[in-house]
């Protein structure tokens, strides 16, 4: 019965307790009157010896509470109530860190997945390809027999080994055939990676070689993703495979469509590439050399499948994807770290503000009887909660943030790589916004709880000049948020620069209404030279008939601006050692079809290509590197490419001896990505050294390339029924991926310069309205005393505009200092003095602009209002 | 100016056992109480009257009183505390255990001087 009055009764207790102690001052009061005190003597002393009376209530009462949990509730109300009372402050505070834990979330779980974990196999950071390098600086990759794979295997570095062997493939038996990239792996492969099926099951070395698993995007693009192909046969080139399982979507190794068991065959020419793991603990140099001796014996076996002095040299998995790109990541890391620095800065001294104009409120509690444990305790609550829905919100954004990333992400990183808002990097962020809040709510806190009473009943004399303290600490975080706004704008610019640079760039070739497509020959057929060259001859005429195709050309590469393969050259009577020229292999149409100008001599004739006559055309960036002044036309040229005798797979002209003569000019097209200079480019007859696959450039009228691509099916069906075609590739998309890399970059340090500068300049206007309120008296005084409105502004704008400009001068060192590597990892220019000092303006305007506000209030101070306010 | 009450008794105890007494003669308002107290120990405990509530309230809570609307003695509205069985159980306890240490230390302070 009294524990459910006492539970229930809370209300009357305290009412009770009230009464009591209401009735007991009164009487005591009116005691001492009675022995002849004045009423406000009585008062006085009977409070005086009463003690704290609101204190002694609340611990009274404390005695019915449970203490801890009402405090937290008391302080969770009154810290929304204070929210509430400045909703500028709170979404500003609030926004601040939410875009601060956003950017960096979504950043570091972006360089997670790229850079630090990529690959769902088993110790794919030891994965390794095995390049083979001699003279030639394009290496090779090892490929080995089946008896020399079965010995490689048994090497004490490897945790493993796997060879695979890829092919363009025709998906036959069906209306038209489909090409599809098709890997043979080894059938140790899949316990190698390690990573269980989707579906089905993944094949093993007991597995017959008709037996195929299908890649993830390859099921959701052929299959439409059916559960019910499990069993079924599908056909490459009239060769029937049993479909037994689906890879998850993580797994792509080498990009393949399908993979199946590769059986080693008894041809010693017929080598798969090598693929290993090293072992825990083992270095990339110990593994070299201990595998170096082994391949040298291979080597002495098969001559013909290696290099003729190599050393070999090992490039892990991850670093061959991403190559240069990781700089950029890390760069993008760094800056965005610096914008979470900024975000917390900001935070930072809106709290440290807040924190001084709320010492009064804080002296006055405490002369009320808050205890310092109740008030610290309320403050922090009050801090916490701004960090904790500031990290909530934070975590909304980053969500959607990594959305927009994926969308933009370029397309060269690992398609294993999977990104996804990472844990730890969230938390950390979290962890980060919490320890801000804290601090600086903490910090005026601790302070305030420390003054005694009588120094908190004048607080407000203290708002004469502002604690010196406070300000050196204000002016401190200002001038760090302006150098690295600074460095960011300055980042921002470069790379905004650059692109800009790449997208008006004169092509030297016209990219619109131009595509390509590639074709695979089965293997096998067509294997004569004769036979081949009339053959693809044929598909071309076909396709060059179809009325939306202006011209046709035949070429090994891709169309601009992929890379060409580069190849060591030869001038005869010039010192040309070491150099390399770009080497592409077309037909005569090839000039027309892609609108490269002839600006000197001919282009080959029909019968010269049939014949691979040893006629070349170079470049202008050619002709400038090594006829300067000289007519090239007539010169020979040496190629030495390296397929001189031809193989299985490639086919070689008879009588190639690699001697050419130069029969004309042409323009500059980009040949090593937009990024890159032209480098000078050797264009040769494709028939000289003819391979079992084209690209098939096209210029068309325009219009949808998906009924010309059924059309150009249909007629290649016509000429070869088991001929796959590839898929269409336009020339403008090209474009646009190679620059993606640098739209990617430029719009991220954008929208991070553009955050830093928010940040920096509500950071300036925090704290010019915060010095203005706080020395509103004190302005009052000078104005009466006769100081000029000028000299108001002056003296309030005077040492903000000092920390910015410091803040902005050593941004400019620093980002001077850094512009090297800066450079190295983005090709922007981070140090054009036109584009600094664009940046410099930019800020200079936009703190101005953050100024003007609070500095007009300071000017239009009323010396009585400013006096009473007091 | 505020003392932690835990401080405030002479030892702990002590405030609680001298309210429990005085209830026990009489039920008494708060500031009846001090006043009691006060006369009785002829001034020679100041006891300070802000840790009287507090107490009061630990003792309501335990059960040992218990209070009730009352009239002070100026006329105005007060709460009246009176004490339980419970809480006359409790004080006995208390001032035998409080004899008993008592006792121990007269003993030991009367070797000393000897």
């Amino acid at each position: 019965m009294f524990g459910f009055r006492q539970f229930f009764s809370r209300r009357r207790r305290y009412t009770d307790l009230s009464v009591s102690i209401q009735e007991h001052l009164e009487e005591k009061i009116e005691e001492l009157m009675e022995e002849g005190m004045s009423r406000e003597q009585a008062a006085s002393t009977g409070r005086r010896e009463f003690g704290n009376a609101a204190l002694i209530e609340e611990h009274s009462r404390e005695v019915w509470q449970l203490p801890l949990l009402e405090y937290i509730c008391a302080d969770l109300r009154f810290a929304w109530r204070q929210a509430m009372k400045l909703p500028r402050f709170t979404f500003a505070a609030i926004a601040t860190l939410a875009i601060g834990i956003a950017a960096q979330a979504t950043i570091y779980s972006v360089v997670h997945a790229v850079l630090i974990d990529p690959y769902p196999y088993r110790g794919a950071l030891r994965m390794v390809h095995l390049h083979l390098y001699d003279k030639d600086p394009v290496p090779d990759d090892l490929g080995l027999t089946g008896p020399q794979f079965a010995e490689f295997q048994k090497s004490p570095v490897l945790d493993g080994a796997i060879a695979d062997d890829m092919y363009s493939r025709a998906l036959t038996g069906e209306d038209l055939p489909e090409q599809v990239q098709a890997a043979r792996i080894s059938p140790n492969a899949f316990e190698y990676f390690d990573v269980p099926a989707l579906l089905g099951r993944e094949f093993g070395p007991s597995d017959n070689t008709h037996v195929a698993v299908l890649s993830y995007h390859f099921w959701k693009k052929h299959y439409d993703g059916r559960g019910d192909i499990l069993g079924s046969v599908l056909e490459m080139d009239h060769e029937a495979f049993t479909i037994v399982g689906v890879l998850p979507q993580r797994f792509a190794w080498m990009g393949s469509d399908l993979y199946t068991p590769l059986a080693y065959s008894t041809d010693p020419r017929r080598v798969a590439n090598v693929f290993a793991r090293l072992k825990p603990g083992v270095t990339d140099q110990a593994a070299e050399q201990e595998i170096q001796p082994m391949l040298d014996e291979f080597h002495r076996q098969t001559p013909e499948n290696f290099p003729q002095k190599f050393k070999v040299h090992l490039v892990h998995i991850n670093e061959l994807a991403i190559g240069r790109f990781r700089g950029v990541l890390v760069i993008l890391f760094i800056s965005v770290s610096f914008l979470l620095l900024l975000a917390c800065v900001n935070v930072a001294i809106l709290l440290l503000a807040r924190g001084e104009t709320r010492q009064t409120e804080i002296a006055l509690r405490k002369a009320l009887g808050a205890g310092g444990r109740r008030i610290v305790g309320q403050l922090l609550t009050e801090s916490l909660l701004l960090s904790l829905v500031g990290g909530g919100c934070g975590v909304m954004l980053s969500l959607g943030a990594i959305r927009l990333v994926r969308h933009f992400l370029p397309p060269t990183l690992p398609s294993e790589a999977e990104i996804a808002l990472n844990m730890p990097v969230l938390l950390f962020s979290l962890g980060v916004s919490a320890v801000t809040g804290v601090v600086c709510g903490l910090w005026p806190a601790l302070r305030a709880s420390r003054i005694d009473a009588r120094q908190a009943a004048d607080a407000g004399s203290h708002k004469l000049a502002g604690r010196k303290g406070t300000r050196n600490s204000h002016m401190a975080l200002l001038a760090g948020q302006a150098a690295i706004t600074v460095l960011l704008l300055a980042c921002s610019g470069a790379t905004v620069r650059r692109l800009s640079q790449l997208m008006h760039a004169n092509l030297g070739y016209d990219p619109h209404h131009l595509l390509s497509v590639s074709l695979a020959v089965r293997e096998g057929a067509h294997a004569g030279w004769n036979d081949r060259i009339a053959y693809y001859d044929q598909i071309r005429t076909a396709i060059g008939a179809d009325p939306d195709v202006l011209s046709a050309a035949i070429a090994e590469g891709s169309l601009p601006p992929g890379n060409l393969a580069l190849t060591p050259l030869t001038i005869p009577g010039a010192n040309t050692a070491g150099r390399e020229v770009a080497l592409e292999r077309a037909g005569a149409e090839y000039f027309a079809t892609l609108r490269i100008p002839l600006l000197h001599g001919r282009v080959w004739s029909a019968p010269e290509i049939a014949h691979a006559a040893h006629l070349a055309l170079i470049n202008q960036a050619m002709r400038q590197r090594y006829w300067p002044h000289a007519d090239p036309i007539g010169q020979t040229i040496v190629l030495n490419h390296g397929v001189a005798a031809g193989n299985v797979w490639t086919l070689v002209a008879p009588g190639n001896d690699q001697h050419f003569q130069i029969i004309g000019v042409v323009g500059d097209a980009p040949n090593q990505s937009l990024q890159e200079q032209v480098a000078p480019a050797v264009y040769v007859p494709y028939t000289g050294i003819i391979y079992d696959w084209f690209n098939l450039l096209l210029r068309t009228r325009g219009g949808a390339t998906a009924g010309l691509l059924h059309r150009i099916k249909e007629r290649v069906h016509e000429i070869d029924a088991g001929q796959a075609v590839g898929d269409i590739v336009t020339a403008e998309d090209l474009l646009d991926e190679d620059l993606g890399r640098d739209r990617f970059i430029a719009s991220l340090f954008t929208a991070f310069a553009f955050l830093a500068l928010t940040f920096a300049v509500s950071g300036l206007y925090c704290i010019q309205s915060f010095l203005v309120t706080q020395r509103t008296r004190e302005l009052g005084v000078r104005i009466a005393l006769g100081a000029r409105r000028e000299h108001i502004v002056g003296l309030v704008t005077k040492a903000s505009l000092l920390a910015v400009l410091m803040g902005t001068g050593i941004g400019l060192a620093l980002d001077l200092a850094l512009s090297k590597i800066f450079s190295h990892w983005t090709s922007g220019n981070s140090r054009d003095p036109a584009m600094l000092a664009l940046v410099v303006a930019l800020l200079l305007i936009a703190a101005a602009l953050a100024s003007i506000v609070p500095a007009r209030l300071a000017a239009s101070i009323e010396p009585v209002e400013a006096l009473r306010a007091e | 100016m505020t003392k932690n009450p835990a401080h405030r008794d002479l030892f702990p105890g002590a405030l609680e056992m001298m309210i429990l007494h005085s209830l026990r003669l009489k039920p008494m308002h708060g500031y009846a109480l001090v006043k009691h107290i006060k006369q009785v120990s002829d001034e020679l405990l100041q006891i300070e009257e802000g840790s009287l509530y507090p107490a009061l309230q630990r003792m309501l809570k335990e059960g040992w009183l218990d209070s009730k609307e009352g009239i002070s003695a100026k006329g105005r509205p007060t709460r009246i505390y009176r004490l339980t069985n419970a809480g006359r159980r409790h004080l006995e306890q208390e001032i035998s255990s409080f004899e008993k240490m008592f006792a121990g230390i007269t003993r030991v302070l009367a070797l000393s001087k000897a």
